[in-house]
């Protein structure tokens, strides 16, 4: 394994991923996918500044993520894939194999969303997004953290 | 028990519920602070620093982040202090204090919850003042949020003295010796994998690990020569 | 947009907002967490924009101040300076957001980092270890006081470091003591913390004899490799109240 979690949150990289799941998985990487961030590179060194140096943080677009995903997963260290919104990681997925889980880490309040869970927030096109991933095979649950018990697909959308 | 001595520290808990989350943060809400306190109210600062530790132990299990959901020790340690005092002494109050505190915990917990739904319900009503930047309406949103959650924090430590006081009542020198160093040897040994579990899982398995077992040894090796 | 250059106007009020940062999680909830009480305390420092385009830019601002926002309550003051200070620079509103949203991943892990997971369990763990060996109530207060000097010291630092480099607030980031206080924490907070817990043991089981040692050393171990392996379902208050019910039981029918 390397990938050990494949994570949509919409702040990204924070306590929860870097606190949270990294020190329990003892992760050597994080993958952030996100267009908008791997084209600025003043919020790339602000995401840089909240893991610990030892620590590796790649930033890719989704296109980049798509092609790298068969490196990553050979990498000898533990990593987290982190991605703003369904789309990237419904991309990566492809037509199934590839991503075997996705955590829904965190969807927050936004205009148009609805609140499913306290930390999840979605429109009806996003649930339908995520109901899609999982009819591809990919086993789609929430939970913000480990020690949270993890909420089936079913129960939030 | 006297009720001035119940009033302040229904005043007491009040202000550690509000510490927690609220105002100012300043780590009142800490079991350590919260318990000795208690104690001093009480007339018996070593009860209270006992119960402290023990909650502080509790309290390392816990990380507040995001949205996660956690018990609240701040107020259960200061009920936790009270049915303990009133056993008489630690080797009689300690599990019965346990006992009461955790309940207190989670009720705290729980309603640390319900006034988080609240607050967003009432920050949704909201939205359009919100949108045009009125600041009296942010103002009225931010206090009154902060009152609710100083009555919440008064109910949760109204819970846990009563609580304390039908414990007291009911179970106070009705358990047998072997029941109560039972609960005693239950209340210690859940605090210390509460608190282990929680250190281990911030410590991680990388380098820091071997940071904390050279602490263990050393801590070991401490409290043997003590 | 009129912009409003911070060094001809008179001091900002960053007092009265630091006081407003005290209580940043006084409204938190789960539509906007944070969100409420960053947009209170970063008021005062956006008054001055009333005048300008006849209080549209002022309403305007603090409507971005009061939208979503979630970090670690001790840094919020970074994310409400440097938000306050581009509005005052005439950065547009889109990317005042985008500021606010992409500080909030940052903030939270620096801050947990260093806050959660190292400043309060090694002066928590400091405390612990006073108590356990008699120091009693002045350990307590030595906890508050050394605590709170770093905690209000952060905090004012946050507030001013963001309203100095507004939207380059990266910058204030790299600040050597911050980055070295953080890498050290960890390290520190596992030996403390380790530290603290045999002598805690010794000091909560004094009166303990035989069999009820070995019954603590069981139950502690059990627990904590319950705890470890069962982490998305147990917790320490449901194990504890578990215990506690299976050790009533036990003293009520072994008489």
């Amino acid at each position: 394994m390397s990938i050990a979690l494949f994570r949509i949150d919409d702040r990204l990289i924070h306590g929860q991923v870097v606190v949270g799941w990294g020190k329990p998985l003892n992760i050597g990487f994080i993958v952030l996918v996100d267009d908008a961030v791997r084209a600025n590179p003043w919020e790339q060194e602000l995401y840089r500044m909240g893991v610990p140096a030892e620590i590796d943080v790649v930033f890719a677009t989704t296109a980049e993520a798509d092609q790298q995903l068969s490196a990553w997963e050979r990498d000898p260290r533990v990593g987290i894939l982190v991605a703003g919104d369904i789309a990237a990681l419904a991309r990566l997925a492809g037509n199934g194999g590839r991503v075997e889980r996705v955590n829904v880490g965190g969807l927050h309040h936004r205009p148009g969303r609805t609140e499913r869970l306290r930390y999840v927030y979605l429109s009806d096109a996003e649930a339908a997004e995520l109901k899609a991933l999982a009819a591809r095979g990919v086993e789609v649950t929430a939970q913000d953290v480990p020690t949270a018990s993890p909420v089936p697909l079913e129960d939030f959308t | 028990m006297s009720l001035d001595t119940q009033l302040f520290l229904l005043a007491w808990g009040t202000l550690v519920g509000l510490d927690l989350v609220s105002v100012p943060q300043m780590m009142i809400a800490r079991p350590l602070v919260a318990g000795p306190i208690a104690g001093a109210i009480l007339g018996d600062v070593p009860i209270g620093l006992e119960l402290g530790v023990l909650f502080e132990l509790f309290q390392l299990d816990i990380l507040p982040m995001g949205a996660t959901r956690y018990p609240e020790y701040g107020p259960a340690t200061v009920a936790a202090v009270s049915v303990a005092h009133a056993a008489g002494n630690v080797a009689a109050g300690l599990g019965l204090g346990a006992l009461v505190g955790l309940i207190t915990a989670m009720v705290g917990g729980l309603t640390l919850h319900a006034i988080r739904v609240l607050n967003a319900r009432a920050v949704h009503r909201a939205t359009a003042a919100l949108e045009a930047g009125d600041a009296s309406v942010l103002a009225r949103l931010h206090v009154t949020a902060i009152g609710r959650d100083a009555a919440r924090a008064a109910f949760v430590t109204a819970v846990g003295l009563g609580l304390a006081s039908v414990t007291r009542e009911y179970l106070g020198g009705t358990l047998p010796p072997r029941g109560v160093t039972f609960l005693n040897v239950a209340a210690v040994g859940a605090a210390l994998a509460a608190g282990t579990a929680g250190t281990l899982r911030l410590v991680g398995r990388g380098p820091g690990f071997r940071w904390f077992a050279a602490g263990v040894i050393s801590g070991v090796v401490v409290a043997w020569l003590r | 947009m009129a912009a409003v250059s911070p060094t001809t106007r008179s001091r900002p009020p960053l007092g009265r907002c630091l006081l407003r940062l005290f209580t940043v999680q006084g409204s938190w909830n789960y539509e906007r967490m944070q969100g409420v009480g960053m947009g209170v305390a970063e008021e005062p420092l956006l008054r001055d924009l009333r005048g300008a385009n006849g209080g549209t830019t002022y309403h305007a601002a603090l409507a971005r101040g009061a939208h979503f926002f979630n970090a670690h309550p001790y840094l919020c003051g970074l994310a409400v300076g440097a938000t306050a200070r581009a509005e005052h620079d005439g950065v547009p509103g889109e990317q005042v957001e985008r500021l606010r949203a992409a500080l909030c991943g940052p903030l939270g892990s620096l801050g947990d980092r260093l806050v959660w997971a190292g400043w309060l369990p090694i002066t928590s763990g400091l405390a612990l270890i006073g108590v356990a060996f008699g120091l009693g109530f002045p350990a307590i207060l030595g906890f508050v006081i050394v605590y709170n000097v770093g905690h209000v010291a952060l905090r004012w630092w946050a507030l001013r470091a963001g309203w100095a480099y507004g939207a380059r607030v990266a910058m204030a980031l790299r600040e050597p003591v911050l980055q070295r206080a953080t890498a050290l924490s960890g390290p520190a907070m596992a030996f403390v913390v380790g530290v603290a817990l045999p002598v805690v043991v010794r000091y909560l089981s004094g009166g303990f004899v035989g069999w009820s040692r070995g019954l603590l050393a069981v139950a502690a171990a059990g627990g904590v490799a319950l705890l470890w392996w069962q982490r998305a379902r147990l917790t320490g208050l449901r194990f504890g109240l578990a215990l506690l019910a299976v050790a009533a039981l036990a003293g009520g029918l072994w008489r």
